[in-house]
């Protein structure tokens, strides 16, 4: 057992780090925010010099080849920092690619996200909003060369600048795990539609409608009908990156606070001095510090190919909350002045709302807890 | 980064689960909840029994210098806290072994160490914390209790008090002002002391169950022999902080709620209620899942701990949070599960009650965690005044 960072893994940190901090200003972020893209195509080519799209693509396919537990260090200092843009939803759709693609399709797509020419998203939920294959109601249909695909999938995250959409399909009548497919929809083809969904992050989560859409039949990812384990995967690997980047969120927060509460002077004296707000202040620490060790341990097993779906919900469940009160809290102690549009500390309060929608909220994670943990 | 252990720590942690495991079936059935050793009689033979069965091992000098008879790393210590919270065993005396052996180790003198360190790991003397008084709790400084020194001893007067099993031990350990003109901090003694010497009178404290796992201890011109310190003369304030830096990871009390955890996992799968098993509810099922993700929260930041500490770094923000989060997780643990057992979570050790009775008795039981080894709100100032540097209260 060792719980430290390799040396690498420190370089890697502090380079993402430093890079963010001078790349992409809180400034950048708010006129994002508002932007129509929601991404700065300017950064997202220094990111691809930098490598970050490919980082876990094998050497191969043009990638870095690193781990996923370098993975979620890079996603750590990007929740530490906010990085608006489509990074996250490219890298994990990457993995469905790597993990069920055609040597065609691994050559046709991986070289082209590494190199950072390429945005590609997944399309899961839909009306129902559930995660649980049950909601995946979309139909593709065989015709021909082609299959067609109808219906409409929700909170799309980036799919209006996205090259590519995942989508996840019902090939087969019912509602359960079985005959559900998985096709690499071009964005451009005929019949796709998307209209951006107005969010608490403003992060660009897109309704897109598919009318008679026709993909080629070389273009379905893995096996037909034989497609939710590599949904569950991807949620699984999701879920972990997205708590990577909560903890990193965390992290600003505490040190925000703790950093107003030694300047900010009332009743003569700084307001960290009083017993009331260390304690609150004593709690954040706690929450992100607990939020970190289940967050490492989940990464470094799905890093190490150790079945891991119980610490994944453990940790996305946990990491949900935490975040959520620890932004709230870094709000409260700011007083009046966080309360402002133009202040820090609000835009990581809105973005604990979309970190725990994405990739299963802590109820839908505690559920699957419940049934790892053996309760019938 | 690793999270695995190696291939010897495994086969050491294989070896204490094993035997505690066999220990378990002689566990007596009055043995209910973490402090049922100081409260009734055959659960303390029990402890005592442990004990010798673990120091024949030599499981009770575990990371100490060889030349104490010690044997094995910091970590071995950890999984053998693992095996005895799991399995709910006792035999590691926590005074001596977990916190005086330590300190003595760095702060006394070799006479002092040659005297006292054999008897505890041969698991013959047990021991007490003297810390508290009526008017000193977490502001421990403000004691009142005198050691005055006369010769070659020092005579104590005053009285002591929510001295855990002080009622059992053997010996006492304890801070105590030995010169009270001096300045703060600069006035007292770690002082060893003999609890059958003439003048200590121990008066067990029913706790809020009415069972008695702590005392109050009286000094009445009680004589001790002056070479029992640990550190120097007055200077004791150091050694308490010495102390309180041998943190522990809470490893045991973690284990100990990961077994509860399967016995309530058991409890909703067998047990019907509306005629369906509560495994079924989903209040419950969200509920019971909350506490398990917890409970890994829990033990991934004791593992942070003993990590650190297997190399000799310090983990005191860690440490506090890790206390702070484990005890009152027992407290939301003990909750949880008498909340699950409806009526019957309130009944006692007894042909009703839910668990064994383990669930009521840790529904009671919980704030001595939380309150003992410096309460979860003096945690809380570690964390804010050593941890994250905010201005300490004058």
């Amino acid at each position: 057992m060792d719980l430290r960072f390799s040396e690498a893994q420190e370089i890697l940190r502090k380079m993402v780090r430093d890079f963010l901090a001078t790349e992409c200003p809180k400034t950048l972020v708010r006129e994002l925010e508002q932007s129509e893209k929601g991404y700065s195509p300017e950064l997202w080519k220094k990111m691809a010099e930098l490598g970050w799209m490919g980082l876990v693509i094998p050497e191969e396919y043009e990638g870095m080849g690193y781990t996923f537990q370098d993975l979620t260090i890079l996603l750590e200092e990007a929740g530490r920092n906010i990085l608006p843009g489509p990074l996250l939803t490219t890298v994990i759709s990457t993995f469905p690619i790597l993990e069920a693609g055609t040597e065609e399709q691994k050559k046709e797509f991986l070289p082209k996200i590494a190199l950072g020419e390429l945005i590609i998203t997944t399309a899961q939920l839909e009306a129902d909003g559930t995660f649980d294959a049950s909601g995946i109601a979309v139909k593709a249909t065989a015709k021909g060369e082609d299959f067609i695909i109808n219906g409409t999938k929700l909170f799309v995250e980036m799919a209006h600048v996205a090259d590519y959409i995942i989508c996840v399909t019902r090939t087969k009548e019912g509602a359960t795990e079985k005959g559900i497919t998985l096709f690499i929809v071009d964005a451009k083809t005929p019949g796709v539609k998307c209209e951006v969904i107005p969010t608490i992050a403003a992060d660009k989560l897109c309704e897109v409608r598919f009318d008679n859409v026709a993909v080629p039949k070389k273009n379905m990812l893995g096996k037909l009908d034989e497609g939710w384990p590599l949904v569950e995967t991807m949620m699984r690997k999701g879920a972990i990156a997205k708590s990577a980047e909560s903890v990193g969120a965390m992290q600003t927060c505490v040190e925000m606070t703790v950093a107003y509460c030694k300047e900010r002077v009332q009743y003569e004296r700084p307001i960290g001095a009083f017993q009331a707000l260390q304690h609150i202040m004593a709690n954040m620490w706690t929450s992100m510090e607990t939020s970190r060790y289940l967050l490492y341990e989940a990464a470094w097993m799905e890093s190490e190919g150790q079945p891991c779906a119980k610490e994944a919900s453990f940790a996305k469940a946990y990491t949900n909350e935490a975040y959520r009160d620890v932004s709230q809290w870094a709000i409260r102690l700011h007083g009046g002045i966080a309360t402002s549009y133009d202040h820090d500390i609000p835009l990581y309060y809105r973005r604990s709302k979309a970190a725990d929608t994405a990739f299963g909220s802590t109820d839908f994670h505690r559920e699957l807890a419940a049934q790892q943990i053996g309760l019938k | 980064m690793d999270f695995e252990l190696t291939e010897e720590q495994k086969a050491r942690r294989k070896e204490y689960f094993d035997f505690c495991k066999e220990l378990e079936k002689k566990r007596p059935a009055s043995f209910v909840g973490l402090e049922a050793v100081f409260e009734v009689d055959e659960c303390w033979q029990f402890h005592l029994d442990c004990a010798k069965e673990f120091a024949k091992k030599g499981w009770l000098a575990l990371a100490w210098p060889p030349e104490y008879g010690g044997s094995g790393t910091m970590m071995d210590k950890v999984l053998f806290a693992d095996a005895r919270g799991y399995h709910g065993i006792p035999g590691v005396d926590i005074f001596g072994i977990g916190m005086l052996a330590p300190t003595v180790l760095q702060a006394a003198s070799d006479e002092v160490k040659k005297e006292f360190l054999p008897p505890i790991a041969r698991g013959e003397v047990m021991w007490c914390e003297l810390w508290s008084e009526p008017n000193a709790g977490s502001d421990l400084a403000t004691l009142s209790t005198t050691a005055i020194k006369k010769g070659d001893e020092y005579i104590i007067n005053g009285q002591k008090t929510w001295n855990t099993g002080a009622h059992r031990a053997d010996w006492g350990f304890g801070v105590f002002k030995t010169d009270p003109d001096a300045r703060k901090h600069h006035n007292m003694t770690f002082i060893l002391l003999d609890m059958k010497t003439p003048g200590v009178t121990v008066r067990p404290i029913p706790y809020i169950d009415g069972d008695a796992p702590f005392a109050e201890v009286y000094f009445d011109d009680v004589h001790v022999p002056a070479k029992n310190i640990v550190g120097q003369e007055n200077e004791g304030w150091a050694v308490v902080n010495l102390l309180a830096g041998f943190e522990r990871s809470g490893m045991g009390e973690i284990m100990s709620m990961f077994r509860e955890l399967e016995e309530i996992v058991k409890y909703c799968n067998e047990t019907k209620r509306n005629g369906k098993p509560l495994s079924k509810d989903p209040i419950v099922r969200n509920r019971v899942a909350q506490l398990a993700c917890e409970l890994e929260a829990a033990r991934t930041i004791a593992y942070r701990i003993a990590d650190l500490q297997n190399r000799n770094e310090m983990a005191l923000m860690d440490a506090s949070a890790a206390k702070i989060f484990y005890s009152e997780l027992g407290q939301r643990f003990a909750f949880v599960a008498t909340d699950l057992a409806g009526p019957f979570g309130q009944v006692k050790h007894s042909r009703w009650a839910a668990a064994d009775g383990a669930w009521e008795k840790a529904f009671q039981e919980c704030f001595v965690t939380i309150i003992s080894m410096g309460t979860n709100e003096i945690q809380r100032n570690i964390i804010s005044w050593y941890g994250l540097g905010l201005p300490r209260m004058k």
